[in-house]
């Protein structure tokens, strides 16, 4: 806990992969400090695109990305990581031909030319998930779903990034390592960190949130904290099934 | 018959590592970027004239243009990916290799008004020297190119294998994104791969001109043989590399001891067409360029 | 990032209008200009100048044959040289060693070329991406060294065609026409091709070859049949060069510049666009004309692959591309 939680501020967001066809349509959000918002919304609305937008990896058609008032709209992927923004893609992303601990070593890499400070990060990587040290140097792609999962939320910590962009964690996992994901999303919450969640698993995810954004064909749709939401919770699901 | 195979094996072997050298980069730069570099040979080619040049113009043993090649053709090869490859990482693939086309015309061309279309090759001291032991006898230029490029694959093994920024490379090539936001400037490395990977098409021109007689039109029967090697070895590897390099020198060693050195050729390229069909699906898992 | 594929304001509007205007007057022009190039062959006693547009045509016919595969299916061909001398080979072995009619050993040289096509694809388009075009390159190689080296060939000698009886205005004529005749079939064919179902199959493959096969594209067959339909396009069009030039040998007939040259007059007028070819090919060799006074052939070959890289670089969907306003293609990620 060594720096305070950034706030991120998204105002006018328009962006897409094709010329002239805009997958974000105008997209305001905004992630308190210390706190996890939530965005959700029905496949295809845009979620991962906002986020992918957020990391660095899409540059945007329009508007402005601000972290504790900084526009970093133009600053590349890797110097976000710098900035204390670590993004964790929706799939499988490990490094497969590295070894767990490379791959952690790796997650290191902003630290590389302070080896003792990427040392002492990766020994509090094993103590923080002790599951991993004994598949320390197993190949990650020989890793099950699971551990892979692990590998990857483990490889991001390394950094002790502040602000924290996650896209679906739980996809794919069986329901006990699904526990598992939230309950390391509440202590990253508890931990004064910054998080923004993308999430199809709506029920845990509004259950962990402090406030919720739904997105909707590009668009902003609602917004509210916890509370509201789990009110409104069994028609909004409802309603995107139809859709 | 037997120390005749003894002696097409060293000499197998030998021209095994300097063909491992020599595409090591085509390797590494498909392998890594999902670019396949058809200018690859341009940059062997340029490599013999460098050695060649050097020779003539300073008196400078080929051995000390090995060395020299790897930094002024990293150098060269990080320049092209600036100027050309990177403006057109994000385009569709056919587009950079388009401008590699047009940079081996451009390249082999100016060669051609450079230096005619003559057939050269690499006299010094050692070239026709001949070391025996017990049966076997080795030609002292290509004991010292292949003793070079020997070093120069474990370098780039060491280099991928054992340091950081190696890793980051492979893992660069596993997922583009993944690397990017953990910190890896995705740019710089993949100049770093483009560089190398010409730095040893340099040097493996150096090396291919101490054994071998070359002109700036003839570069593309390098390209067939370097596209041969990574064919028969694998994609991105330094290890395969150096399994497609040592195969290739010594079927075609061997090859010259039972067939007339003409067929020799024939059957390399008919060993590529056979080879493109049994083992191309393997290769059709070749890393595409999406992020 | 910047929408690169998009046409610039203004200028794009003013391309766009260009098109509405040529959409409607395309049909009475383009026939205007098909009946001028007509009456100008039966008219003309210029020898030079009927020798140029036959060239123009010829390339024409060429990079129509590239652009079946390179411009829609997206695969490059580094070596349109490679099938255009199979077939320039084919007629002159032909008729070199035997009586057969002209018409026959062009035939056959489409046929060779065919046939060349399937060795070379049949290995290479089952694979992805890129390996063709480099196996592109050295199969033209090999094959210079075949006839470099085959027996049949004459190696570096070359070979030697009879001269056609007749004048050199009516020779001049006849190949005029003939490559006249066969640019309007090659583009009718691509044009064709455009609106056809393998048309589209083969731009699914240029665009996702992935979505393509999962769509039920036969990725390979379609690869290719696109490649050796243009093979026997470039093969019938060497073939006729050779009675054409009457001599024939290695190093000239697979000359790089020949590949290169197809190439960017595909590039430069709009790769998969049916037009492309009938704007790049004059543009190209008209600019190759005004070099051809003034260097050397080498000097000439550099400036050409120089604007290959350029064009690629700065303007990659060519003429038409810029007066479609092309968009839609993936532009980032
Ligand atoms: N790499 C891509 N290339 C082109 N289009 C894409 C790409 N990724 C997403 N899209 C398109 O962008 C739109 C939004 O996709 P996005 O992945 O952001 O949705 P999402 O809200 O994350 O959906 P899901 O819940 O299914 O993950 C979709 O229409 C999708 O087809
Ligand atoms: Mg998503």
């Amino acid at each position: 806990m060594t720096a305070t939680a950034p706030e991120l501020r998204v105002e006018g967001l328009e962006a897409g992969y094709y010329a002239g066809q805009s997958v974000l349509r105008g997209v305001d959000l905004r992630a308190a400090p210390g706190k996890l918002t939530v965005i959700l919304g029905p496949n295809g609305a845009g979620k991962s695109t906002a986020l992918r937008v957020l990391a660095g990896l899409l540059p945007p058609a329009a508007g402005r990305v601000l972290v504790d008032g900084h526009d970093i709209t133009r600053v590349p992927a890797h110097g976000r990581a710098r900035l204390g923004i670590a993004f964790l893609p929706q799939g499988r992303s490990v490094f497969a031909a590295l070894t767990v601990h490379q791959n952690l070593e790796l997650g290191g890499w902003i630290l590389r030319r302070r080896r003792q400070d990427l040392d002492r990060a990766l020994e509090a990587a094993y103590e923080r998930y002790p599951k991993l040290r004994p598949l320390r140097d197993r190949p990650a792609g020989s890793l099950s779903g699971g551990q892979q999962r692990l590998v990857e939320i483990a490889r991001m910590m390394i950094a002790d990034p502040r602000l924290i962009l996650i896209d679906e964690p739980s996809a794919g996992l069986a329901p006990n390592l699904t526990e598992e994901v939230y309950e390391e999303l509440a202590r990253l919450r508890v931990e004064g960190r910054t998080v923004l969640l993308v999430d199809q698993n709506v029920r845990a995810a509004v259950e962990v949130a402090d406030y919720v954004f739904t997105l909707e064909s590009g668009r902003n749709h609602l917004e509210g904290d916890r509370e509201r939401f789990e009110r409104e919770l069994g028609a909004l699901i409802r309603a995107w099934l139809r859709v | 018959m037997l120390s005749l195979l003894l002696q097409a094996a060293v000499d197998g072997i030998l021209l095994g590592l300097i063909y491992t050298i020599m595409a090591l980069g085509l390797s590494l730069i498909l392998g890594v970027l999902g670019v396949i570099n058809v200018a690859h040979s341009v940059f062997i080619m340029l490599g013999s004239f460098f050695a060649l040049g050097l020779l003539t113009l300073l008196h400078l043993d080929p051995a000390v243009s090995f060395v020299l090649s790897v930094p002024v053709f990293f150098l060269a090869g990080a320049a092209v990916y600036r100027l050309l490859i990177q403006r057109v990482q994000r385009a569709p693939a056919t587009i950079g290799i388009l401008v590699l086309f047009g940079l081996m015309v451009v390249v082999e061309t100016a060669g051609i008004l450079l230096w005619t279309t003559d057939t050269r090759v690499i006299t010094v001291g050692y070239s026709n020297l001949r070391l025996s032991a017990g049966p076997v006898t080795v030609n002292g230029a290509r004991l010292v190119a292949g003793g070079l490029s020997l070093l120069a694959t474990a370098a780039a093994y060491w280099f991928l294998k054992r340091t950081l920024t190696g890793r980051a490379v492979v893992a660069m090539a596993d997922n583009r994104d993944a690397a990017s936001v953990l910190g890896m400037d995705v740019d710089r490395l993949s100049m770093l791969i483009f560089g190398l990977g010409i730095a040893a098409a340099g040097a493996g021109g150096v090396a291919i001109g101490m054994t071998f007689p070359f002109a700036p039109q003839d570069h593309i029967q390098w390209l067939a043989w370097a596209f041969l090697i990574v064919i028969v070895g694998g994609l991105g590897r330094v290890e395969s590399t150096l399994l497609g390099g040592l195969v290739i020198g010594l079927v075609q060693t061997l090859a010259g001891v039972l067939l007339p050195f003409s067929w020799v050729f024939l059957l390399m390229y008919l060993l590529l067409l056979v080879l493109l069909i049994v083992r191309g699906q393997g290769l059709a898992g070749a890393r595409r360029r999406e992020l | 990032m910047r929408p690169a594929l998009e046409p610039a304001g203004a200028l794009g509007r003013l391309g766009q209008d260009l098109v509405r205007l040529r959409r409607r007057v395309w049909a009475p022009v383009g026939a205007l200009v098909l009946a001028g190039l007509v009456a100008l062959g039966l008219v003309s006693d210029d020898l030079a100048l009927l020798d140029s547009l036959g060239v123009i045509f010829m390339y024409v016919v060429l990079t129509q044959a590239w652009n079946v595969l390179g411009g829609y299916g997206g695969y490059m061909n580094f070596g349109m040289a490679a099938f255009f001398g199979v077939g320039a080979y084919t007629t002159a072995v032909i008729g070199h060693s035997w009586p057969v009619s002209p018409v026959l050993a062009t035939a056959a040289a489409g046929l060779a070329s065919g046939l060349f096509a399937l060795v070379v694809g049949i290995p290479t388009l089952r694979l992805r991406g890129a390996y063709f075009a480099i196996a592109t390159l050295i199969v033209t190689f090999a094959v210079e060294l075949v006839a470099l080296n085959a027996p049949f060939t004459q190696g570096s000698l070359g070979i030697y065609l009879k001269v056609l009886p007749l004048s050199p205005l009516q020779t001049e004529q006849l190949f005029y026409f003939v490559f006249l005749g066969l640019m309007l079939a090659a583009t009718v064919i691509v044009f064709l091709i455009e609106r056809s179902h393998f048309g589209w199959a083969l731009v699914a493959v240029r665009e996702d070859e992935n979505a393509a096969e999962v769509l039920g594209v036969r990725t390979t067959r379609v690869k290719i049949l696109a490649l050796l339909l243009g093979a026997v396009m470039a093969g019938i069009v060497g073939g006729i060069y050779s009675y054409r030039v009457l001599y024939i040998e290695p190093a000239g007939t697979f000359a790089i510049d020949t590949s290169l040259n197809v190439v960017l007059m595909a590039v430069l007028g709009g790769a998969g666009f049916w037009q492309g070819p009938l704007i790049g090919a004059p543009v190209v060799m008209a600019v190759g004309d005004v070099l051809r006074v003034a260097v050397a052939s080498e000097v000439n070959r550099l400036i050409f692959g120089a604007i290959l890289v350029a064009v690629a670089l700065f303007a990659p969907n060519g003429v038409m591309g810029f007066l479609r306003g092309v968009r839609g293609r993936r532009f980032t990620i």
